[in-house]
């Protein structure tokens, strides 16, 4: 991590801040294993019905599952509907 | 979300047909150029079907030929196609709505008109004094002040008690009823004659003013002459008008003749079963699928389901649910003894309801026949009542 995110780390420490809008990050909601949004994402790498790569701040998010759907795609969020089994951070 | 759903349809959106090898980076290109996709599936490797809004779809040409890939329109839904469509046939539209229209005006006349509750008084004469104020059919609903009509009614016709119209439908329903009239009293100073009220054989004669005419024993039909008003002696040279009363007990008969079959036929249901609905749009009902019932012999159930908005506010909107359960018929014998009782207290419950509660029940016969497959009872109950009504003499000197 570098410098700067270091500090930004701590005063979102400090000052009890969400980080997920400090820090840049993906906020990740999952509702079981039907539904994922994904908020404060940086664009899509890969779609297939079995599996979905995210691009985000810290890394590529990857979905794996069964009969993936792109529900709803903006800019800030995606919803993904189906039968999620996965999900990792990969650099 | 439903709602989310109706706005998409509202605005239209066209399913369209993406292809390509780059797929990814067509949604992405849409998603920075603020163009909003829902429901994107892959189809295979190369196609991608996805919904898209009509503004988008025509932002769509530049995007393709920057990610490379192809569309295809594949679908168009929602409101403003089919507004399109409903425009190229305006006549369908005209139909719909003068159709609606004439169901509209057709509900608000009222056809038919019914008095219900009038004992004495005919129906006619207030169905055609209802016409004259207004409540007639044809007449339109909405233009009759109910409240105003049931007070010319009740102003009109003394013999009514309250009145109540009701419009169900197309049906006015005018609900009355009578008011019990007093019997008529007859001045003591007048002269008067006590006659029977109905017929029946003479028990005792109490004489209170007046001369008796019966005697124990004798049979009088109504009408007829029982203790006289008009005195007259051998020293009299006229008779003497006297108010004549008193009491007259004698034996009167209620008769009732009952049947029954002694073969009952019962339904029982087969299993089998047909639904058809109805939804109920205030007081309008309209059926949906007008199937025929499939079976000759059923039996019905009801049920209905209406929307509750909050609390008790209900919208007049109902379904009703009719299930159709194919029966056989099955005949059952009825014991003799068990046809008898029914028909005993069928016969007694509606004698009772004859029988004045001053008389007094003496005898009661009952006598069974059996016909065939058919049990026929005759119930005669004999009553000591008081049978005396005073009836005024019309005499040539007043």
């Amino acid at each position: 991590m570098k410098k700067s995110e270091e500090i930004k780390k701590s005063i979102a420490d400090i000052l009890e801040l969400p980080q997920d809008i400090i820090l840049d990050l993906p906020k990740i909601t999952m509702v079981g294993n039907l539904q994922i949004y994904v908020e404060n994402h940086k664009g899509i790498l890969e779609y297939s019905t079995t599996r979905v790569r995210i691009y985000t701040k810290n890394g590529v998010l990857r979905i794996i599952g069964k009969n993936l759907i792109l529900k709803n795609i903006v800019v800030e969020e995606i919803v993904i509907v189906g039968e999620i089994t996965h999900i990792e951070f990969m650099d | 979300m439903l709602i989310l759903r109706l706005w998409n349809y509202l605005r239209g959106y066209v399913i369209i047909r993406v292809e390509g090898l780059y797929l990814e980076k067509f949604i992405n290109h849409c998603i920075e150029k603020g163009i909003y996709l829902w429901d994107i599936k892959r189809v295979n490797y190369t196609t991608l079907e996805a919904c898209i809004g009509i503004k988008g779809f025509k932002d769509l040409r530049r995007i393709s030929r920057k990610a490379g890939c192809r569309v295809y329109l594949s679908k168009k839904n929602g409101y403003p196609f089919w507004a399109h469509k409903i425009k190229k046939r305006k006549m369908l539209l005209i139909g719909a709505f003068f159709s609606i229209l004439l169901l509209i005006i057709a509900s608000s006349f009222i056809y038919d008109v019914e008095v219900i509750g009038n004992q004495q008084l005919a129906e006619e004469p207030v169905i055609n004094y209802l016409r004259e104020i207004g409540l007639k059919p044809g007449a339109n609903r909405y233009r009759i002040d109910l409240r105003q009509l049931e007070n010319e009614l009740m102003i009109e016709f003394n013999e009514l008690a309250w009145v109540g119209i009701e419009i169900k439908g197309i049906y006015a329903k005018v609900e009355v009823v009578e008011k019990v009239a007093p019997p008529t009293k007859i001045d003591k100073n007048t002269p008067a004659d006590v006659v029977a009220s109905k017929q029946g054989v003479i028990e005792q004669v109490i004489a209170k003013n007046g001369d008796a005419v019966v005697q124990k024993g004798d049979i009088v039909s109504e009408g007829d002459l029982l203790i006289t008003g008009i005195v007259s002696r051998e020293q009299m040279k006229n008779p003497l008008y006297v108010h004549a009363y008193g009491e007259v007990f004698a034996k009167t008969y209620y008769e009732s003749n009952k049947s029954i079959s002694l073969v009952e036929i019962k339904k029982q249901r087969t299993g089998e079963v047909y639904n058809r609905r109805r939804i109920k749009l205030g007081k309008l009902e309209l059926a949906i699928g007008g199937n025929e019932i499939p079976y000759s012999d059923y039996e019905v159930e009801k049920s209905n389901k209406t929307i509750t908005l909050w609390r008790n506010i209900k919208l007049p909107v109902e379904i009703i649910l009719d299930t159709y359960y194919e029966a056989v018929e099955i005949e059952e014998k009825i014991e003799l003894q068990q046809a008898k009782e029914i028909i005993h207290q069928e016969a007694i419950g509606e004698l009772m309801e004859e029988i004045p509660l001053e008389g007094e029940i003496v005898d009661t016969k009952i006598t069974f026949i059996e016909e065939g497959s058919t049990l026929k009872g005759t119930f005669i109950i004999e009553v000591i009542e008081d049978i005396a009504k005073q009836k005024q003499i019309i005499t040539g000197e007043d």
